[in-house]
C-alpha cells in the first residue's frame, strides 16, 4: 500500500476546496500538505477528483512512496500524525 | 486500507467538509478522514447528530458504542451495502435445518476448541504443566461429534472453556486471580479484561459479517432472535483465544496493564479510560499483524481472517462447499 504526501498550491480562495477534497483521505499535517497511507484504488479515485477541480494555473504535487517502509520522517516539534486512529 | 477509529476523548463528532471531525471538550477540532475508515468505535462521552449517522449510512460506516457493565452497548449500522436474497434464504434455511444446523453449530466449536487449546498448549510448551487442561480439551473436542442437538453441544464447549479458563490463574501473575468466569458485571480484574476485550472482538466480528451479505441474527450455535448480532457471537467464539485472551497474557504478564487500570466501584470492576487505551491498542496492533495464509499463499492480517470467516461461511451456504473453521496453524 502506498504512502503518499500531496501538496498543492492553487488559489487562495480555493485552497478550502483541496483541503476538503485530501481530508476525506489523508491527514492534515501542515497549510496545502497532506500525507497518510492510501490503497491503490482510492489514489486512483482520488487522482481523478484532483484532475476535475484543478484550474489550469494550479498545481498539485503528490509524492508516492512504495511501502512503508521506505518512509523515514523526522519531525521537529509536535508530530500532527501521531496516533491518528486514537483520538 | 481499513482502519478502525476509536475516540477515548470527550466532545462531540460531526459530519464536516464530507468527511467526520471530533472537537473536543475544549474546542481542539481533529479530523477523521472517512476514506479510511472501516468503523469507529466510541468509548467517550460523546455527542453526534441525525446528519452525522446519515452520512455513516451514506459511507458504510458502523460505529460501534462502548459503556458500562460488561462494555459493549450498542451498534449503528449503516444499510445493507451487499443484499442478496439468496444468501438469507440459505442463511435460514440451514437455520432450520436440525442436521444442517448442528454440523455448522459443531464447525465454530470446534475451531473455538482447538483455538484455546492452542494457547494452552504454547504455555504447556514454556514452564507449566497443563496436562490436564490439555486432556479435557482434547476430550471435549473428541466430544463434539456426538452431541445430537445443539443444547448438548453447548454444554461441550462450556465443559472445555471451564477447563481454558482454569488455566488462567496459572499464566496470569499473582495480583490477577481470575477464579472463573464471571460478568454483567465481571467481578474482578481479569473478568473486566476478558469482558472488554470480547466486546471489542464482537464488534470487529459485526463489522465483519457487514461486509458479506450475510444476516447477522441468523445464527447456528447461539439461539437467534435475541437483541445482540448472534452470528456474531458464533464467529467471535472462534477468535476470542488468538485475539483477546493472547493480548491479555502478553499485557498482564509484561506488566503493561497493572491493579490501577482498573477501577473496583459499584458492585464490580471495570477498567479506566487509560487502561481501555493500552488494550485497544495492543488489540489493533494485534489485528493488523498478518499470517502467510496456506491456502490464499499471501499474508493477511487478523483482522481480513474475520472477514474471510464470514465469506467462507456464505460459500458453505450457497455453494455447499465444506466449512472448516479457522484452527491456529500458526
Amino acid at each position: 500500500m502506498p504512502y503518499i504526501i500531496a501538496v498543492y498550491d492553487v488559489d487562495a480562495d480555493r485552497t478550502h476546496l483541496f483541503l476538503k477534497l485530501f481530508r476525506r483521505y489523508l491527514t492534515h499535517i501542515q497549510n496545502s500538505v497532506l500525507e497518510g497511507f492510501i490503497t491503490d484504488g482510492r489514489l486512483q479515485r482520488l487522482r481523478g477528483e484532483i484532475e476535475a477541480l484543478l484550474e489550469p494555473h494550479e498545481s498539485v504535487l503528490i509524492y508516492e512512496v512504495s511501502s512503508e517502509d521506505y518512509v523515514d520522517r523526522t519531525v521537529f516539534g509536535t508530530d500532527p500524525k501521531a496516533d491518528d486512529t486514537f483520538l | 486500507m481499513n482502519d478502525n477509529f476509536h475516540v477515548f476523548s470527550d466532545g462531540r463528532i460531526e459530519r464536516t467538509d464530507d468527511t467526520i471531525r471530533l472537537v473536543r471538550e475544549d474546542g481542539e477540532k481533529q479530523y477523521l478522514p472517512i476514506e479510511r475508515a472501516e468503523a469507529i468505535y466510541l468509548h467517550g462521552q460523546v455527542d453526534y447528530n441525525t446528519r452525522l449517522v446519515s452520512f455513516l449510512n451514506e459511507q458504510g460506516i458502523a460505529m460501534h458504542v462502548f459503556g458500562w457493565n460488561d462494555y459493549y452497548a450498542g451498534s449503528i449500522m449503516p444499510k445493507r451495502g451487499q443484499t442478496s436474497g439468496q444468501t438469507v434464504v440459505a442463511q435460514v434455511r440451514a437455520y432450520d435445518d436440525p442436521d444442517h444446523r448442528l454440523t455448522i453449530a459443531k464447525r465454530f466449536v470446534d475451531g473455538s476448541i482447538h483455538n484455546m487449546r492452542a494457547n494452552v498448549s504454547y504455555y504447556h510448551n514454556r514452564d507449566h504443566d497443563f496436562t490436564t487442561a490439555l486432556d479435557t480439551l482434547d476430550d471435549r473436542q473428541a466430544a463434539i461429534d456426538d452431541a445430537t442437538d445443539v443444547n448438548e453441544l453447548m454444554g461441550v464447549e462450556a465443559g472445555a472453556r471451564r477447563a481454558y479458563y482454569a488455566t488462567f490463574d496459572d499464566i496470569l501473575p499473582d495480583d490477577f486471580a481470575f477464579r472463573g468466569r464471571t460478568y454483567n458485571p465481571p467481578d474482578n480484574e481479569t473478568n473486566s479484561l476478558i469482558s472488554y476485550a470480547n466486546s471489542l472482538v464482537y464488534a470487529n466480528t459485526v463489522s465483519a459479517i457487514r461486509a458479506t451479505a450475510l444476516d447477522p441474527t441468523v445464527s447456528y450455535l447461539h439461539e437467534p432472535g435475541e437483541r445482540r448480532y448472534s452470528l456474531s457471537l458464533d464467529i467471535a467464539d472462534i477468535f476470542k483465544p488468538i485475539l483477546a485472551d493472547r493480548v491479555i497474557f502478553r499485557l498482564l504478564n509484561r506488566r503493561q496493564l497493572s491493579t490501577d487500570d482498573f477501577e473496583s466501584d459499584l458492585n464490580g470492576c471495570l477498567l479506566t479510560d487509560d487502561g481501555r487505551e493500552t488494550f485497544t491498542r495492543a488489540l489493533e496492533e494485534t489485528l493488523d499483524q498478518t499470517v502467510h495464509h496456506p491456502t490464499l499463499d499471501r499474508n493477511v492480517s487478523y483482522q481480513y481472517l474475520l472477514r474471510l470467516e464470514a465469506y467462507k461461511l456464505k460459500k458453505h451456504l450457497l455453494t455447499g462447499e465444506e466449512y472448516v473453521p479457522l484452527r491456529r496453524w500458526w
